[in-house]
């Protein structure tokens, strides 16, 4: 089966934004003007939280990437050589690549100087945000892939294709494992759904106690682990969940100012990746638990941990964050900070090894006992 | 006032004439030849040639004659001498040996008259006697027997010095008392400002030659007509010159005027170090562009410092000191010794720039006192009060003719001459007074690259040359009021933070009829606050001038930098917007060449850009970490 219209439509429309950047280029070099790219800023500077989608989204300032510059001509070879790859190697050969893949091809030595295109990976992964940002587009479109993270397993079927092949996967039919999210899910499509929500762990060991329990079955969820702070793919693919599927997304983290990070990462984006809310946010997303009313409600107190002085700093911070603002998380926040101490989701397990999926997530769901 | 002024000098020139009267003047001087100037081989050596050329440049000035100085240093190996060292006792094996000796260009040991080899027989080293180490004298094999004479053949190396000058020479008849007797000088009852200052200079040399040689010390003298040549000693007893081998002669040809002092010298080492004769005669030359002076080396090379200026210094004025900055004892002395009949013609006639209208006013503002009364009657209170008095009035600033700096033209004139430095600021303050109302002014430059600055081992030093009165003070640099304010300038603050390893010299001359040295040597000037207040703002004037072009010269290094960053990356881009365009890779390389070389004169750019970068890279790096 050869590339779908659709995704061939897209690939063109990428390679036509690069090529017009190209085109700008060599038109100022033409008029002899210093060649510059827009980048739209990135952080704090320049990141708002718009109330009414839900999203933390990018303002407008940009700035100018000069090629005579000092301070930004390696930065803007940098870009062009990303630009090249993109363009030259993956998008016209229809390929895609890692971000170390893209830092040995294009790492080498500049002739006549002793000094490298690219020292460190982390100097071409910069360039390859800068790029994105600056030509409007995501990294999946440039054909780059991020480290695949995260598992699933649930009863639902997809269909998932590795450039001509096309792959019928049944979720719950994973093993003790589950299906490794990929980290590209646009070509993902869903078919027999036999789910009612999802449930989204923060942490492996969660995951496989719920799978092993065969939690998913019995609550007629899609269970997913996210390990740590969600990466591109799974973030991707749980919006499309949400949006495509109409599904509820319920989080379960760790009972600290991490866990709550994670989560908000998830639902309304990341400073960041502001430019990118769009495609990885999920709004409709809720907090299932940890929290710190269930320290006392379940009576963990004594399986607790005191915050150490860096919780407290990043509880302080999130506090501040606009999405953040709702008076059930300022109370929230406010436990913590009161209490001073954190829990880990574990902790459920001194009561018994299956507490959690026997007693506390279907009572939380049941009672609808979580956080916006 | 002499006495008043000398105060803070360790030894003034009446405590060491009494000093002369207690012991013979050769005890004298070995005790005191350090104070003097003779000490270290190399140092000694500057001196000597030192007392001859101020000598000479003050009789070019006065004759008005642009001088013409030849310093010539010959090497010579004296007759050897027999030194006795000890006696032998059949045991003892190591004898203690005189410096001298040990340090002789030529020794041999003999025990009983027989010479014993170095190295095999007998070495020579040092070992520790106390506080003191001393050279010991140690035989390896036997022990001397007893009854044995241990004795040393040596010779020390010998250096003759001849000083040459064009200037106005010495009337046969003041010969002996202008270089045989010390303190016989006429410079030291005068306040006009001279080089030399006690009298005691030149004569000196002469009796150092005699201690050191016990050869005189040869003249050759001319006034225009007759030469008259001599050999000179010093009875040093009495203190007074002895001529000997005078001859008088008619010149037919070639007329010889001026002065030629010759004399052989040993404890003394000819080198190029930052104490060298060398290096003085490059730093007089320096400091007195009108000067031509020539050194021969005792290698034979000759080493010429041009003149740099056809300019003659004018001669200075007598001075009377200045009422600012003097203080009470300094008036009660001069009114001690006046010859004014009243307080008023005191004032008005033993200061300069006492007129009768500031004599009313300090009347009006001293109403109790009775200025009518004669000076000797004066109260301490009484002066307390004029003092504080003068303090607020308005006095015209002390004469400007009674000083004679080098001038900010001339000075720039020497330093391009000598230097040739990228980089040159010359700064010539006004004239102010320190204590006793003496006026002194202050002379300040920087030169920067070219010749300025030491090269030591390859690096590069900065260097600090200090003058008074166009001298330069070589020695003693620790206690000087010019390194003292060299020391408290914040440099950095001027782009010249590490003053030590640039490529400078801070030129320093302090002008005055009566320099406040440290000590008679004439090796620093006093660090008084005035004065070092004074050199520290010529210095940071100067020091604005240098700034404000290494700032330039910065940007340039900058643009250079730019270019050499832009011109790096271009095959890159090139490269890339090739694959990305299809356009010909030499023909945009080419383009981009251009519009490099134009923005880098363009320099202040996009400042506010790379701000903005920066803030770019911070969070992409954040989120390169979150996904981990």
């Amino acid at each position: 089966m050869p590339e779908t219209a659709v995704a061939e439509a897209k690939r063109r429309e990428t390679l036509t934004k690069i090529v017009k950047l190209g085109n700008d280029l060599v038109r100022e070099i033409e008029v002899q003007e210093n060649p510059h790219i827009d980048i739209p800023i990135r952080g704090s500077a320049n990141v708002h939280f718009d109330e009414k989608r839900k999203k933390i989204v990018l303002g407008d300032k940009i700035a100018k990437r000069y090629l005579f510059n000092v301070a930004h001509a390696r930065r803007f070879m940098q870009t062009m050589l990303v630009a090249s790859y993109v363009k030259k190697d993956l998008l016209e050969n229809n390929l895609t690549a890692t971000l170390r893949d893209l830092y040995y091809a294009k790492k080498h030595t500049i002739p006549g100087a002793h000094e490298d295109t690219i020292d460190e990976q982390k100097e071409s992964d910069i360039a390859i945000v800068d790029f994105e940002v600056a030509l409007e587009t995501f990294r999946e479109r440039l054909h780059l892939r991020a480290e695949p993270k995260g598992r699933m397993a649930g009863d639902i079927v997809v269909m998932d294709r590795v450039r001509d092949k096309v792959d019928k996967i049944d979720l719950s039919r994973m093993g003790s494992g589950g299906w490794a999210v990929p980290s590209i899910v646009e070509q993902i499509e869903f078919k027999d759904v036999g789910v009612e929500y999802v449930l989204v762990a923060e942490k492996n060991a969660i995951f496989d106690r719920l799978n092993e329990d065969a939690f998913w079955k019995k609550e007629k969820c899609l269970l997913m682990t996210t390990a740590g702070q969600a990466a591109r793919g799974a973030r991707r693919l749980l919006q499309r969940l949400s949006s495509e599927l109409k599904l509820p997304v319920y989080c379960l983290t760790d009972a600290d100012p991490y866990g709550w990070y994670i989560y908000s990462t998830m639902k309304y984006g990341s400073m960041a990746l502001a430019h990118e809310s769009d495609r990885l946010g999920c709004p409709e997303m809720r907090f299932l638990g940890m929290s710190i009313s269930d320290i006392e409600h379940y009576e963990l107190k004594n399986v607790t941990i005191k915050a150490k002085e860096v919780d407290i700093k990043r509880a302080q911070e999130i506090q501040a964050y606009e999405w953040f603002k709702s008076k059930e998380w300022q109370a929230e926040i406010k436990k913590f900070l009161d209490k001073r101490i954190k829990a880990e989701i574990q902790a459920l397990s001194s009561k018994s090894l299956q507490y959690i999926s026997k007693t506390y997530l279907p009572e939380k769901i049941r009672n609808k006992d979580f956080l916006p | 006032m002499a006495a008043a002024k000398t105060e803070d000098a360790p030894k003034t020139a009446s405590q060491i004439e009494s000093e002369f009267k207690e012991y013979s003047i050769a005890e004298f001087f070995k005790k005191n030849r350090q104070m003097l100037g003779y000490s270290g081989e190399a140092r000694s050596l500057t001196t000597i040639v030192h007392e001859y050329v101020t000598n000479a440049l003050d009789a070019c000035e006065d004759a008005k004659i642009l001088p013409e100085i030849t310093v010539q240093i010959n090497a010579l190996s004296a007759t050897p001498r027999s030194t006795e060292i000890g006696v032998g006792d059949g045991t003892t094996r190591a004898f203690e040996i005189d410096d001298e000796i040990a340090k002789a260009a030529s020794l041999s040991i003999l025990v009983s008259g027989v010479e014993k080899q170095r190295g095999a027989d007998y070495v020579i080293k040092y070992e520790k006697k106390g506080k003191n180490s001393v050279r010991m004298l140690s035989f390896k094999n036997d022990a001397p027997s007893a009854g044995a004479i241990v004795s040393a053949k040596w010779a020390a190396g010998h250096l003759k010095v001849s000083v040459e000058d064009n200037g106005t020479g010495i009337p046969k008849s003041k010969v002996g008392q202008a270089l045989g007797m010390l303190l016989a000088g006429t410079k030291f009852a005068t306040r006009a400002q001279k080089r030399g200052q006690q009298g005691i200079g030149a004569s000196y040399a002469t009796l150092f030659a005699q201690i050191t040689t016990g050869k005189p010390t040869h003249v050759k003298t001319s006034m225009g007509d007759k030469v008259f040549e001599c050999d000179l000693t010093i009875d040093v007893k009495k203190n007074t010159p002895a001529l000997s081998n005078e001859k008088e002669y008619g010149q037919a040809v070639r007329k010889f005027k001026g002065l030629r002092v010759e004399a052989e010298f040993s404890e003394v080492a000819y080198d190029r170090s930052e104490y060298s004769v060398f290096e003085y005669l490059r730093r007089t030359a320096l400091a007195n562009p009108h000067a031509q002076l020539t050194l021969i080396e005792p290698n034979g090379q000759m080493v010429v410092f041009p003149r740099a200026s056809t300019k003659i210094p004018s001669k200075p004025k007598d001075s009377k000191p200045h009422p600012l900055g003097l203080t009470t004892s300094d008036l009660i002395d001069m009114a001690g010794v006046s010859q004014g009949r009243k307080i008023t013609s005191f004032l008005t006639g033993d200061f300069s720039k006492i007129s009768q209208d500031k004599i009313d006013e300090l009347k009006t503002l001293l109403p109790n006192i009775d200025f009518e009364k004669h000076p000797s009657k004066m109260q301490w209170a009484e002066a307390e009060a004029i003092v504080n008095a003068f303090r607020k009035i308005k006095f015209y600033n002390p004469d400007l003719d009674t000083l004679q700096p080098i001038g900010e033209e001339q000075v720039r004139k020497s330093l391009k001459n000598l230097l040739e430095p990228e980089q040159l600021s010359v700064i010539e303050r006004k004239p102010k007074v320190f204590r006793g109302g003496i006026p002194f002014l202050v002379e300040a430059a920087i030169a920067y690259g070219g010749k300025a600055g030491k090269t030591e081992e390859g690096a590069i030093n900065g260097e600090v040359m200090r003058f008074a009165n166009r001298v330069p003070l070589l020695f003693d640099a620790g206690n000087c009021a010019i390194t003292e304010a060299v020391k408290t300038i914040d440099w950095g603050r001027y782009d010249l933070k590490n003053i030590e390893g640039l490529p400078i010299v801070v030129f320093v001359n302090f002008t005055s009829v009566y320099v406040p040295y440290t000590g008679a040597g004439k090796l620093a000037i006093s660090a008084e606050e005035e004065i070092v207040a004074e050199i520290r703002f010529a210095l940071m004037e100067c020091a604005r001038e240098i700034a404000v072009y290494l700032h330039g010269l910065q940007k340039a290094e900058n643009a250079e930098k730019r270019k050499q960053i832009f011109f790096k990356y271009l095959g890159e881009v090139a490269e890339a917007l090739h694959d990305v365009t299809g356009k010909e890779k030499t023909v945009l390389i080419e383009k981009m060449k251009k519009i490099a070389e134009h923005r880098t004169s363009l320099l202040e750019q996009e400042e506010g850009a790379e701000e903005e970068l920066e803030e770019i890279e911070e969070e992409a790096e954040e989120e390169i970490k979150e996904e981990g």
